[in-house]
């Protein structure tokens, strides 16, 4: 707590003695009377194509959070099979190792223009951007936890009368899971961070979308209030994910 | 359930030029508990995973019952050197994992017999616990328990106890001896503690060193109230250095 709060204290300083311009760093009680209008304002004016600021938070984080909750969940879904398949099958991981390393090599920023002459401008594009950022933690993750899971374990299985199709679902997945977890956090971490990349692709809602829009207008205290919003929930969605996760994972933390 | 009897003849295995089994002959008779000794590092684990199908003889055949063995089976319950319980299961569903895998019982049954078994294995009240939470001690009893929840009727085990201190084996000894006779299984057990094989077996082989053989077979004279005070029994002790002198010459 000493550190932010002691920037804060810089940040005050710094713009109460007016070194810096309003239009390159706006004083903190700036953005705090932005962020107030921002969640608490009075929306009365939308103009169609506009995206509107004041009164919208509810709206803007609602759009974001839907947008990356619905592609990492899709991204869990294909990261799991997919790195189940790798990690169980040599044929499968002797047909799309050398592609998954190949893709995942690609910055998120490059997939963006492919994405909007794939899919236009607005919301597909955004959610197949986020989906992209947030498959290959929890693609590796699993099949790397796969890959490890000790031999021991698999003939146990076997001996007290697993067949083997059913081998994934009571051993491969159970044993793995603490290292998918941590693939899903990243995983989170990252199609959140994506969410700012996906709506680029011009979506008129969501926090990503507001802070464009802001950009254009030069308001910067507008800006860093999208800053703020991203910080706060990045935190808050990854506390609850290690919330819901630690029941499953308790047997492996020491 | 029922027992059966369990044969190995002829067989033999080397991993590159490591000649480990050089024609292992063996026969356990059905109930019977067949305790096999022998030198560190002459193959028992080896032999073992042959017999419970993990591993592949390069001669030879292991048969139950007249039928040659391949793969894994819930038949053939094998206690590994360092226990087989799944960590991210709680000590209960560990127990109830072969006969929900097999679907041996329904559900009901499988509950009201894992109970019993854990009331029997002494891990009673421990059924939410998970397996790093036990004692060495309760984590091999519930290994045991584990693969006895199949009522296998041929039961392998490789060094059950090897890594307990000397009075915690001494009093998993007297478990299992109560627990077989209740449960009569066919069981091989292989050590290189002659204690273990002494107290436990109804007859004893001894194992030479690589490439492995069976060399001697004995009758082991004791009956069945075998324990603590058996170690002092002249005639155990007269066996066990016996023994100990064939081993150590070889
Ligand atoms: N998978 C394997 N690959 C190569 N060598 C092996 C393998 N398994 C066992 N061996 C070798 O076979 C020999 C016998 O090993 P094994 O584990 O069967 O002995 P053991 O009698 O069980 O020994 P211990 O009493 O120490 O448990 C050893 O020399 C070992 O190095
Ligand atoms: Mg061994």
């Amino acid at each position: 707590m000493v550190v932010p709060l002691a920037l804060l204290g810089v940040w005050f300083a710094v713009s109460a003695g007016g070194a810096i311009s309003i239009s390159i760093l706006p004083p903190p009680q700036r953005v705090a009377t932005a962020a107030w209008e921002f969640f608490f304002g009075d929306s009365r004016v939308t103009l169609p194509g506009v995206v509107p600021f004041v009164g919208s938070g509810g709206l803007h984080i609602g759009a974001s959070v839907v947008r990356c909750l619905v592609s990492f969940a899709l991204a869990i879904v294909v990261g799991v099979i997919v790195g189940l398949g790798l990690g169980l099958s040599r044929w499968v991981s002797d047909l799309l190792d050398p592609l998954v390393n190949a893709l995942r090599a690609v910055p998120l920023y490059a997939w963006l223009p492919i994405a909007l002459v794939w899919f236009g401008i607005g919301e597909t594009a955004a959610r197949v951007l986020i989906f992209i950022g947030a498959l290959w933690p929890v693609l590796i993750a699993t099949a790397d936890g796969v890959g490890r899971v000790p031999r021991g374990h698999i003939e146990t299985a076997r001996m007290l009368g697993t067949p083997g199709r059913r081998l994934w679902r009571r051993v491969y997945l159970p044993s793995a899971l603490p290292e998918i977890v941590t693939g899903l956090r990243l995983s989170l971490t990252l199609a959140w961070m994506c969410v700012i990349v996906g709506e680029l692709t011009g979506t008129t809602t969501g926090v990503g979308a507001m802070m464009n829009a802001a950009r254009e207008s030069g308001r910067i205290d507008q800006i860093v209030v999208g800053m703020l919003v991203f910080a706060v929930i990045g935190l808050i969605a990854d506390l609850l994910l290690r919330m819901i996760a630690r029941p499953f994972i308790r047997w492996s933390q020491t | 359930m029922g027992t059966a009897a369990l044969r190995a003849s002829g067989v033999r295995k080397s991993f590159g030029t490591v000649h480990v089994l050089g024609g292992i002959d063996v026969t356990v008779v059905p109930g019977e508990t067949y305790a096999l000794l022998g030198p560190s590092g002459c193959g028992k684990s080896t032999l073992l995973r042959i017999m419970a199908g993990f591993a592949e003889a390069d001669a030879g055949t292991v048969e139950i019952d007249g039928k040659p063995v391949s793969g894994p089976s819930p038949q053939r319950g094998m206690v590994a050197q360092a226990g087989g319980l799944f960590p991210w299961l709680s000590l209960r569903d560990n127990l109830a994992f072969g006969p929900r895998e097999t679907g041996r019982l329904s559900g009901s049954a499988i509950d009201a017999e894992v109970t019993e078994l854990m009331v029997r294995t002494g891990l009673d009240g421990f059924g939410d616990a998970l397996p790093r939470t036990l004692s060495g001690g309760m984590r091999q009893r519930a290994a045991i328990a584990q693969v006895l929840a199949n009522r296998p009727p041929v039961l392998l085990l490789d060094e059950p106890f090897g890594a307990l201190d000397a009075q915690t084996r001494l009093r998993m000894h007297e478990w299992l001896r109560e627990l077989l006779a209740e449960q009569p299984t066919t069981t091989m057990l292989v050590t290189h503690d002659v204690d273990e094989a002494l107290l436990l077996g109804d007859r004893l082989g001894l194992m030479s060193a690589r490439p492995a053989k069976v060399v001697e077979e004995t009758v082991i004279p004791f009956g069945a109230d075998r324990g603590r005070h058996t170690l002092a029994d002249p005639e155990f002790v007269a066996l066990k250095s016996r023994v100990l002198e064939r081993v150590l010459t070889g």
